[in-house]
């Protein structure tokens, strides 16, 4: 029988549970589409799973996921090589990209300093960083990394690493999203919006 | 299952699924307790932005009487301490505190007064107003510490000697001996069996008196001289990771900064 536990269909539905979000009933409706899918595109969905394993890997500049020995941002001579936005991580990438507001390059750390989870600088691309910087070619550097204690704790850090380069340092300002009211902001948001305020 | 309101601090978080989160949270009223916050990782939730890592916050929670998670239903801020995104040594003060409360405490076992002074530690490190007379964070996390070793039955034993009981002699000559084995000082008697004894000066010994007494006394310990500072530092730790059966995470980077705060000593790793 194809569903017992070692069988290919098991073996599928089991791998497929283990994706995040999806629980077992889920991985089981999965699992027969694709059984009921075309073989031409069940082939291209194996072939890409292969592909992010055997070809992906680290940009060696920014540490971005990349196909090549640069990514796209750090081989594009149109983007301004003299300032550095640190995120946590490659989708933190993608969602400043997407705002279309930023012509600098970036520097993808893989995680954040968190040593309650055993996670430190060792486990970053902390070093990447600092070799960067003391290029010579970088004016500042923007720290992006998320809002909370173990973000703010990373970028402190790394300022902390990168003060004796003289480099100029900024973080991202925080506050109110535009189009909210003031009526349902929380008193965080508040507090940092009015800490953050700046002149017309 | 009955509706229970506390006041926590969020020890530690961890990602449950798409939108929802375990957190380990240190409350007054219960001690530690699990809680599972469903939705927890979406923006717009119940919890607001609560579950940050040592937010003092109010909670709702579902208690589970069958030993599973307990469900956490509302969680609001109610302090938050933005220093300690400015100031190293803070921060990393800061998560040591978190890491004892978790290491050292266990489920429906709570201690009001250790909790008070948890908040009060780390309003000290971090929070928004600025004291009159500011104490050094590395002196102010070695006081946490001492009290907690206290409130937890294991405040080493500095009146006498921890191996016979033999009351101290104040008029002896030289330092005096400290075993983390034997819990506290050792009389010359018992030196001998003692291997791991260290000498502990006399600023020493009046500081790990200061910090384990109540008050207020605990300010002047070690008087701004960094070496009693650093033979203090050097000494709870050690006694802590004996107790501990392991060394703490965060002594390490406890280590790796100066007071001031500009930045880390060595690069770590």
């Amino acid at each position: 029988m194809g569903t017992e536990a070692g069988g290919a269909i098991g073996r599928l539905t089991e791998a497929l549970g283990k994706l995040p979000g999806i629980g077992p009933k889920t991985a089981e409706r999965l699992t027969h589409y694709l059984l009921a899918a075309s073989r031409v595109e069940v082939f291209a969905l194996a072939d890409a799973l292969r592909a992010i394993k055997e070809n992906i890997r680290r940009c060696n500049q920014c540490c971005n996921l990349t196909e090549g020995e640069l990514c796209s941002l750090c081989a594009d001579p149109r983007r301004d090589a003299s300032v550095i936005c640190v995120v946590e991580q490659p989708r933190d990438l993608a969602a400043l990209e997407r705002s279309a507001s930023y012509r600098g390059l970036y520097h993808v750390l893989h995680g954040r300093l968190a040593p309650l989870e055993n996670v430190g600088p060792e486990q970053l691309t902390t070093s990447q960083l600092s070799r960067r910087v003391q290029g010579g070619t970088v004016k500042e550097v923007i720290m992006a990394t998320n809002p909370t204690l173990e973000g703010d704790g990373t970028a402190l850090y790394l300022s902390s690493l990168l003060a004796p380069t003289g480099v100029r340092i900024t973080r991202l300002a925080r506050g109110l999203p535009s189009g909210s009211v003031l009526e349902f902001a929380n008193s965080q948001m508040l507090a940092d919006a009015l800490e953050g305020r700046r002149a017309f | 299952m009955a509706t229970e309101k506390a006041q926590a601090l969020v020890l530690r978080t961890t990602d449950w699924s798409e939108t929802s989160r375990i957190a380990t949270l240190w409350t007054r009223e219960f001690g530690k307790v699990r809680v599972l916050a469903k939705g927890g990782r979406r923006l717009k939730s119940a919890f607001e932005n609560a579950l940050d890592l040592l937010t003092l916050c109010s909670i709702v929670l579902i208690r589970k009487s069958s030993g599973g998670l307990d469900l956490l239903t509302e969680a609001q801020v109610v302090q938050r301490f933005p220093r300690l995104g400015t100031h190293l040594p803070s921060l990393y003060g800061a998560y040591y505190v978190a890491e004892l409360l978790d290491a050292w405490t266990e489920e429906n076992d709570p201690h009001p007064g250790l909790f008070d002074l948890a908040v009060e530690t780390l309003r000290g490190l971090g929070g928004a107003i600025q004291e009159a007379e500011p104490v050094r964070s590395g002196l102010r996390v070695m006081r946490f510490e001492m009290q907690l070793l206290c409130e937890l039955g294991y405040c080493p034993v500095l009146e006498g000697c921890a191996g016979c009981g033999t009351a101290r002699n104040e008029g002896a000559p030289g330092p005096a001996l400290f075993s983390v084995a034997a819990g506290g000082l050792v009389c010359p008697a018992c030196q001998p069996v003692q291997r791991d004894r260290q000498a502990l000066s006399p600023a020493g010994l009046r500081a790990l008196e200061a910090l384990a007494q109540p008050g207020e006394a605990w300010r002047l310990a070690g008087r701004d001289d960094p070496a009693v500072d650093a033979e203090v530092r050097r000494l709870l730790g050690q006694y802590v990771t004996y107790l501990q059966g392991r060394r703490p995470r965060l002594l390490s980077y406890l280590e790796s900064v100066d007071e001031n705060g500009t930045g880390p000593k060595r690069e770590r790793g």
